[in-house]
C-alpha cells in the first residue's frame, strides 16, 4: 500500500503565561518561562491511500490541532509530518470573506489555493452547482445562514479535488439532504483512493463512514486501528467518564 | 539572503494573485457602505479643506509656499499622506487579521501586506488624477515633468512594501506594535513636509530629510507643479532613498523569514 500521510513523533507545545509581561519576556529573552501545554504529544501514525480515518476524542484532546497540522495550517513543534499531495481542510469557519459574495469567495479561495485563471473558471460552475444555494451565490456571505456558509465552504473544499481531505466537524450544521450529498461525494473520494480524515462527535457517522479510527486523549494517541475495535472502546471510556462526573 | 530571494520570488510569481486579491480587498472595503468608493474621495477632500482653513487661512494667512498657493501645496502633500497613512495602518494589521484564512503552506505569505497596500493604491490613483484636473483649472497645467510621477509612485510603493514587511510581522508577534505604529503615524505627519515646509531651517531641514517620505512628497510636488527633475537635481538624495529602502527591505525579509512558520500560532 502507498502511504499518503506519515506522522512521526508529532508534538505541538503551546505556552501558557500567567501575565502578558511574562509573555513578552519569553519573546525577548532566550530562556523559556511559560508553563508548557502539550496539545499533541508524540503522535505517530501512518495512513494509506484510500483510508478513511475518523478522529475521535473529548473536547480539548487535540483533534483540531492534529487536523491543522495535517492540512499544513500550523507547524508541529517537534516531529515530522509527510503528506503526499494537496490537502484541503473543511472547517465550519471556512475562511470566507463576509463582505464578498459567494461567487467572489469562490474565486478568492481558489486563487489562494494556487489555481490559475482558466482552472478557476471551470471549477466555479461545479462549485456553484454543488453548494446549491440558489440566488444567494451572488449575495454577500454576511447574509448567509450558518448552513449556507458551511455548504459553500464544503463545496469549495471538495471541488478543488484534493488528495487528502480533512473534515473538521463541518457536517454538523448542514441539513440531512446536504449531509447525504456530502457523504456521496466523500464516498466517491474513497472509491478514487483519496485519504480522508473525519472529525465528528457523532459515533454513528464515524461507524458508518470510516474504516479506521484514531482516538486522541489529552494529546496522546490512545488507540489507532479498525473502527470496529477502537470506537466501542472509546464509547466505553465516554460512559465511564460520564459515570464518574458528579 | 535566502529570505530576500524568497520574498522577491513570491512577489514576481504571483503578480496576478496580488492583483486579484487587492481588487477583492477594495471591493470588500467599499461594499461596507452605501456610497462605497465616494468616501475614499470625500474624506480626503474634507481633511484638505480643514488643514487649508486652519493652517492656510488662519496661521499662514494665505501666503504662498515656494510660489505655489498654500492650498495647492498642501493638497499635493496630503494626497501622498492619505495613501501612506491608510496603507501603513492596513498593512500593519494585514497579517494577523488574515493569517488564519490564508494559512496554507503553499500560500505566499509575504505578499499579504503587499496586496493590502495595492488595494489602497487604487483610490490614491483616482485622487491623484482628480488633483491633476483641479491643478489644471487653477493654472498648473501638466508639463513634461509629470513624467516623473510614476517613478515617485513606484518609489512610494516599494518603500511601503519594505516598511510593511517589518510592521506586519512584528505586530503579529506582539500586537502592541500595531498601536505603536498608529501613534508613530500621527507624529510622522508633522515630520513630513505635508503641512509645512522646513526649507531654510538649517539642521532641522536636514534632519527631516532623513525621513524617506520627504523624498517622495517633494518628488510628487516637483512632478505636479512642474519645477524640475527632482530625482536628478538631488541625485545624492535619490541614492540615499534607495539605500534606505534596500536596508528596510532586508530587515523586513529577514524578520518575515524568521517568523514565517509560526505566524499562525501568534495570530
Amino acid at each position: 500500500m502507498v502511504k499518503s500521510v506519515i506522522a512521526q513523533h508529532v508534538t505541538k507545545v503551546y505556552r501558557m503565561y500567567q501575565s502578558t509581561s511574562q509573555r513578552l519576556l519569553d519573546l525577548l529573552l532566550p530562556l523559556r518561562t511559560g508553563e508548557e501545554f502539550y496539545a499533541l504529544r508524540d503522535v505517530s501514525f501512518e495512513a494509506d491511500k484510500g483510508d478513511v480515518i475518523g478522529i475521535v476524542g473529548l473536547n480539548g484532546s487535540g483533534k483540531s490541532t492534529l487536523c491543522n497540522i495535517i492540512a499544513g495550517v500550523i507547524q508541529p513543534t517537534a516531529g515530522e509530518i509527510h503528506v503526499d499531495g494537496q490537502t484541503s481542510l473543511v472547517a465550519i469557519q471556512a475562511g470566507l470573506s463576509t463582505e464578498l459574495t459567494g461567487r467572489e469567495n469562490i474565486e478568492q479561495k481558489c486563487l489562494m489555493l494556487g489555481f490559475s485563471k482558466k482552472e478557476i473558471r471551470e471549477l466555479e460552475s461545479e462549485i456553484v452547482e454543488f453548494a446549491d444555494i440558489g440566488p444567494f451565490i451572488d449575495q454577500p456571505v454576511k447574509n448567509y445562514s450558518s448552513g449556507m456558509r458551511s455548504r459553500l465552504g464544503f463545496a469549495i473544499s471538495v471541488c478543488v479535488d484534493p488528495d487528502v481531505l480533512v473534515v473538521d466537524e463541518a457536517l454538523s450544521v448542514g441539513d440531512a439532504v446536504f449531509s447525504a450529498k456530502c457523504m456521496d461525494k466523500m464516498n466517491d473520494f474513497k472509491r478514487r483512493g483519496k485519504t480522508i480524515f473525519f472529525i465528528s462527535h457523532s459515533m454513528a457517522q464515524v461507524k458508518s463512514f470510516c474504516e479506521k479510527a484514531l482516538w486522541l486523549d489529552r494529546g496522546v494517541v490512545r488507540a489507532y486501528g479498525d473502527v470496529a475495535s477502537v470506537v466501542p472502546e472509546y464509547e466505553r471510556f465516554v460512559k465511564q467518564n460520564r459515570a464518574s462526573a458528579p | 539572503m535566502a529570505a530576500v530571494a524568497l520574498v522577491f520570488r513570491e512577489h514576481l510569481r504571483n503578480l496576478y494573485l496580488i492583483r486579484r486579491l487587492s481588487w477583492f480587498e477594495l471591493k470588500a472595503e467599499t461594499r461596507k457602505h452605501y456610497l462605497g468608493f465616494f468616501w475614499e474621495i470625500f474624506n480626503p477632500a474634507v481633511q484638505i479643506c480643514i488643514y487649508w482653513f486652519v493652517f492656510g487661512v488662519g496661521i499662514r494667512a494665505s501666503r504662498t509656499v515656494e510660489h505655489v498657493p498654500y492650498v495647492l501645496w498642501i493638497s499635493a502633500g496630503m494626497v501622498v499622506w492619505f495613501f501612506v497613512n491608510q496603507a501603513v495602518l492596513a498593512a500593519s494589521r494585514s497579517v494577523f487579521s488574515r493569517i488564519r484564512i490564508v494559512a496554507k503552506m503553499n500560500f505566499p505569505a509575504s505578499i499579504i501586506p503587499s496586496y493590502v497596500i495595492i488595494s489602497k493604491w487604487y483610490p490614491h490613483l483616482v485622487l491623484t488624477v482628480l488633483l491633476l484636473l483641479w491643478f489644471s483649472l487653477r493654472g498648473y497645467m501638466p508639463s513634461l515633468y509629470l513624467l516623473q510621477l510614476p517613478y515617485f509612485m513606484f518609489c512610494l510603493l516599494l518603500l511601503l512594501v519594505a516598511v510593511s514587511l517589518i510592521t506586519s510581522t512584528l505586530s503579529t508577534v506582539v500586537r502592541d506594535v500595531h498601536m505603536a505604529v498608529a501613534s508613530l503615524m500621527r507624529v510622522l505627519m508633522y515630520l513630513t513636509p505635508v503641512l509645512w515646509s522646513p526649507k531654510g531651517l538649517g539642521w532641522l531641514e536636514l534632519a527631516m530629510k532623513a525621513n524617506p517620505l520627504y523624498y517622495v512628497v517633494e518628488g510628487y510636488r516637483a512632478a505636479l507643479f512642474g519645477d524640475g527633475w527632482y530625482f536628478l537635481q538631488h541625485a545624492r538624495y535619490t541614492l540615499y532613498f534607495w539605500v534606505v529602502v534596500a536596508v528596510l527591505f532586508l530587515i523586513g525579509a529577514v524578520l518575515h523569514g524568521k517568523f514565517r512558520a509560526d505566524l499562525v500560532d501568534y495570530a
